[in-house]
């Protein structure tokens, strides 16, 4: 899918990533103003990164055609179990991808 | 709209589509934390949600389905706007009764619309009177 404006490397503005692969990371909570891709159900729950993967805009700003402000993304795997309690089988994890912002460093 | 009786059946069917938590809600002056939460709750974020099992259907693409898919790839590569506003912003800002009451495409080519509006691209009387001439030259076929 062909972005509109290719990103120029003076946009990027996230410097260093602030999480590796193997880091615990909890998803933040914060409040829904008219627009948000972080899934409700992943919110407050712990997960680990399993990849890093580009930096890229965050969908707060390219929602509403906002430039500038590039941010290292993450995939981030889950224990099934961790995001729905009843869930039957333990080894099962979900993967899901969020920018760094919305997310926060858990102490192991 | 012409006759009366239409356009009463018209308002019930209108008043039918209120979010309704058991009673209709209409300009709620206490609203608490979990409501309002619930009311910000982006539509696409559908993900937990409890449903009903629906039936698995393999459906082909309609020709207004791809027109509309084309249509609105093009204003991405004319610049008009980006995929996020595309697909998920413009298609949230539908609001929830509209978001999940159409079909997927019908989501796209309504905030297609709004969007050539909202951005002066097109004038909202220029593309209702189109609209309007368009029905015209259909109903005389």
């Amino acid at each position: 899918m062909p972005k509109s404006k290719p990103l120029k490397k003076s946009q990027n503005t996230a410097g260093k990533a602030r999480f590796k692969v193997g880091d615990r990371v909890r998803v933040k909570d914060m409040p829904n103003l008219f627009y948000s891709r972080t899934q409700m159900y992943v919110r407050g729950v712990v997960g680990t990164v399993a990849a890093c993967t580009y930096k890229d805009l965050i969908p707060e700003d390219e929602a509403f055609n906002r430039d500038g402000r590039l941010e290292q993304y993450y995939i981030v795997r889950f224990r099934q179990k961790d995001l729905w309690p009843e869930y039957p089988f333990d080894n099962d994890t979900l993967q899901t991808e969020s920018p760094e912002r919305w997310l926060e460093p858990v102490e192991s | 709209m012409s006759a009366r009786r239409e356009l009463r059946q018209q308002q019930e069917l209108i008043a039918s589509l209120q979010p309704a938590l058991h009673v209709p809600q209409n300009w709620n002056y206490e609203v608490d934390s979990p409501l309002y939460k619930a009311y910000l709750h982006p539509p696409h974020d559908v993900g937990g949600q409890f449903d009903a099992p629906i039936l698995y259907e393999e459906k082909e693409e309609e020709q207004w389905e791809l027109n509309t898919y084309v249509t609105c790839e093009v204003l991405g590569w004319r610049g008009i706007w980006n995929s996020e506003e595309r697909r998920r912003r413009a298609d949230n800002d539908l609001g929830y009764a509209l978001y999940l009451g159409i079909p997927y495409y019908g989501r796209w080519i309504l905030a297609a619309a709004r969007m050539l509006v909202d951005k002066n691209h097109i004038s909202l009387a220029e593309l209702a009177e189109k609209i309007a001439e368009v029905k015209a030259r259909y109903a005389k076929k």
